[in-house]
């Protein structure tokens, strides 16, 4: 119990149980939907969204000014690529947390004229934009790990010599790329932050992929990525040391 | 800027602004609500409020717990009176918030065969009875450090006036005129304890009024209301001013 009030405490931790339970409406929708289940549960169920969906956008009324601190912190970063990427990523990210204000004041019949389908798509263009920068910056991380990890390997003076030994060109690559996978895995099972971070932005992106019709998958599906991304973001929520720093 | 962030990040912090922001709807609205062209701000005003009540309505999804594990930290209180007040006030705050999560099920569609009146009339009933537990441990706490005054002036007195004069001035102690500033000095010098009295003074008219014990109307609540938020923000941004329990 004494952990919940310390999870509770901070508001982000609440947006992201809601989250969580908004997406899982969606998905139950849609396996109901698909099931034939009577209208009456599935107007429930979207009603109970809306109401999720609105409840966030009240929660998020501040997150702007978040964004942009951690946007000015980002800036005195050492390393450049990082220092690019994450200040862009939390920019982009402040970007949408103001068009989604603007959408809640609409939402809330404060200023109707808002064009509730233009403030939309702003607001999912600019979060697909902060979601590529950070699978960028993930994709850095990999690199300068996979680098470390190979020049570790030429040190101790391990070479793979089955590569000399295909005579095929083709075989050659396959077994590169095997290499290559390999060396992906075991960076990524040795960093869990960082695997826990790419699979978050990927499960993220289809999304706004979906919502701005660039990539359409099914209610369903956009659902369950929206779950796992909430339920990840909860994890490193409850364990800090999962969170990928800086 | 910085300070903001670190103040909204806690999740009372965002639920004191937005109820400031609830209960200055409230009053604005009542107050320009039978001016001459202002038709369209009043219901603007009155549709933020709704929107800022719903939403807070859901964030208080789970304090159940919160309420349970402060009751189970007061029964370690040293003192009586607090001891009791205090868990008493947690319990029924904890089944005030279960009250509203029956209410929140309602107001979402999830269950809409709920009677909304029967469990508003529990959820307001809980919350008065918790004030008022409240308010008594707060009298407790003014009513030792009165007594403690006015023992340390009767010591005071004691050993400088004649012995004539000293049954006058024990009788002068204990009269109406000298309690009130003895009672303001007292409040003065231990600030949380004057905060958190106005703020359960204030948070009282919203349940008085509900239940028809002390009808006020729409101004007064938004008024109070607002005064007890933000004291409750006075207490959040600078944590020795909250009394401590």
């Amino acid at each position: 119990m004494e952990t919940w009030v310390r999870f509770s405490a901070q508001s982000q931790a609440k947006e992201r149980v809601f989250r969580a339970a908004q997406y899982a409406c969606a998905l139950a929708g849609d396996a109901l939907r698909r099931n034939g289940a009577g209208s009456g549960v599935l107007d429930r169920l979207r009603q109970l969204e809306a109401h999720l969906s609105l409840g966030r956008k009240l929660l998020r009324l501040g997150s702007s000014a978040e964004a942009l601190e951690a946007a000015k912190r980002a800036i005195h970063l050492s390393d450049m690529v990082l220092r690019f990427c994450i200040t862009l990523g939390h920019l982009n990210r402040a970007m949408y947390f103001a068009c989604d204000n603007v959408l809640w004041a609409g939402k809330a019949g404060l200023v109707p004229s808002v064009d509730q389908e233009k403030w939309s798509h702003r607001s999912f263009r600019y979060y697909l934009f902060a979601l590529v920068v950070n699978l960028s910056r993930d994709a850095y991380e990999i690199r300068i790990l996979m680098e470390r990890e190979v020049g570790g390997k030429r040190a101790k003076g391990v070479e793979n010599g089955r590569l000399l030994q295909a005579d095929n060109g083709l075989q050659q690559l396959g077994l590169r790329l095997q290499v290559q996978l390999r060396l992906l895995a075991h960076v990524l099972r040795n960093n869990p932050p960082l695997l826990l971070d790419v699979v978050k932005n990927t499960c993220d992106l289809f999304i706004p992929l979906d919502k701005l019709g660039l990539y359409k998958t099914s209610p369903g599906f956009v659902g369950l990525c929206g779950l796992t991304s909430s339920i990840l973001s909860i994890l490193t929520i409850l364990h800090p040391w999962l969170k990928l720093k800086p | 800027m910085e300070s903001f962030v670190d103040f909204t990040n806690r999740s009372q912090g965002r639920d004191q602004l937005f109820r400031a922001t609830q209960y200055t709807c409230m009053l604005l609205s009542y107050l320009l609500e039978h001016k001459a062209d202002k038709e369209k701000l009043v219901m603007k005003l009155k549709q933020l409020e709704s929107s800022m009540s719903s939403g807070r309505k859901m964030f208080r999804l789970g304090n159940t717990v919160h309420a349970l594990v402060a009751a189970r930290r007061t029964t370690q209180l040293p003192d009586v009176v607090p001891r009791f007040c205090l868990t008493t006030s947690n319990l029924t705050r904890a089944l005030y918030f279960v009250c509203d999560a029956v209410l929140w099920l309602r107001s979402v569609g999830l269950q809409p065969d709920i009677n909304k009146q029967k469990w508003r009339n529990w959820a307001t009933k809980c919350y008065y009875f918790s004030l008022l537990m409240n308010l008594g441990r707060d009298w407790y706490e003014i009513s030792w450090r009165l007594e403690q005054a006015v023992r340390k002036k009767n010591t005071k007195e004691n050993s400088s006036w004649d012995k004539e004069d000293q049954e006058l001035n024990c009788l002068k102690c204990d009269s109406l005129p000298s309690f009130l500033p003895l009672l303001f000095q007292i409040l003065k010098r231990h600030p949380p304890l004057l905060l958190d009295t106005v703020k359960n003074l204030c948070d009282l008219s919203s349940p008085l009024d509900a239940l028809g014990i002390y009808k006020t109307n729409a101004g007064v609540i938004g008024f109070c209301g607002l005064i007890s938020s933000l004291v409750g923000i006075l207490t959040l941004a600078s944590p020795h001013l909250k009394l401590k329990q």
